[in-house]
């Protein structure tokens, strides 16, 4: 897939993923990668630009075996922006399957 | 790509950065490591699936990273509170399911309840104290003595040589057969001694790292 298209999504994509739950970012990467071929890396400046953005706090929590693992979680500001980019998501990919074609509305 | 490798690629990539913020940045990437490697991945596929280090570096600057010094000072606190005990841990736990996000990024909050570790502490420090320092006191004794007995033997031995031009004619003998008993018998000691002292360094290695697990993830 391109990765333009990917770059523009990402923040969205994790700011979802964040909605159910608090992860960490091996669980994100992990999920991401898979679904969407990103390499694992790329998750983790993505989460550091979210907690500069004030999207996302962060905690560290002892985990059964390794090191402690730090976990992401959307703060009040992240649950807004989440909404929001949802809504733009949405109305977007719509107007541009309009313009392509294929079988969406 | 090796851990090692790895990490030293990406770290020399975002050399223009603070140092704390490259530490910080580093670490995530080092828990990315652990967590793999406790799944059974090879630190060779780890890397593979994290991508080139260069360009995961580039991505740092493209997202802007104008005040992201602040967050990672923050976070660089969180590490120093895991750092402190768990019981600190438990208690702030305790303290921020009342005042819910207390508005710092440092606040440790546990999702779920931790385990509790003070049985496994009790009984690390008990173990140590009332059993394992006197046999440490006994192994390093014994190993002392065994050694005092090579050197002593091959002290000996040679001493028996040096002896020889002194000695009587008809004690020449005697002196070459202790010089070589002494000689030999110091280095037979000296090969068992060698492989004990070996032995009981692994040991202490692979005891104290049982302990430190103990104390940390509990039984």
């Amino acid at each position: 897939m391109n990765v333009q298209f990917k770059k523009g999504v990402l923040d969205l994509c994790v700011l979802s993923m964040l909605k159910e739950s608090d992860q960490y970012g091996y669980e994100l990467a992990n999920t991401l990668s898979e679904i969407i071929q990103i390499s694992d890396g790329t998750v983790y400046p993505i989460l550091r630009k979210l907690a500069t953005d004030g999207m996302v706090t962060t905690y560290l929590q002892e985990s059964q075996s390794g090191p402690p693992r730090k976990y992401y979680k959307l703060t009040g500001l992240g649950k807004k922006t989440l909404i929001s980019l949802q809504q733009e998501w949405l109305t977007f990919s719509r107007s541009v399957n309009q313009i392509v074609g294929g079988d969406a509305q | 790509m090796t851990r090692e490798e790895y990490l030293a690629t990406l770290k020399s990539a975002l050399h223009s950065l603070p140092e704390s913020d490259i530490a910080d940045i580093a670490r995530d990437f080092e828990e990315h490591f652990s967590i793999g490697l406790s799944q059974g991945k090879t630190e060779h596929e780890i890397s593979a699936e994290l991508g080139d280090p260069a360009t995961v570096a580039g991505t740092y600057f493209d997202e802007g990273l104008e005040d992201i010094g602040h967050t990672m000072k923050e976070s660089a606190a969180h590490y120093a509170s895991a750092a402190s005990s768990a019981a600190a841990n438990r208690s702030a736990a305790e303290t921020s399911g009342t005042t819910g996000t207390t508005g710092s990024t440092a606040a440790v909050k546990p999702v779920s309840p931790q385990k509790d570790l003070t049985g496994a502490r009790l009984f690390v420090i008990l173990l140590n104290v009332l059993i394992t320092w006197w046999v440490a006191i006994t192994v390093i004794s014994t190993l002392f003595s065994f050694w005092c007995v090579s050197i002593s033997l091959l002290v000996g031995g040679i001493g028996s040589f040096t002896a020889l031009a002194a000695a009587p004619g008809d004690w020449i003998s005697v002196f070459v057969l202790f010089g070589l008993a002494g000689i030999l018998l110091a280095v037979a000691t000296g090969i068992l001694n060698f492989f004990l002292s070996k032995w009981t360094v692994i040991g202490s290695k692979a005891y104290i790292s049982w302990n430190k697990k103990l104390y940390n993830e509990g039984f």
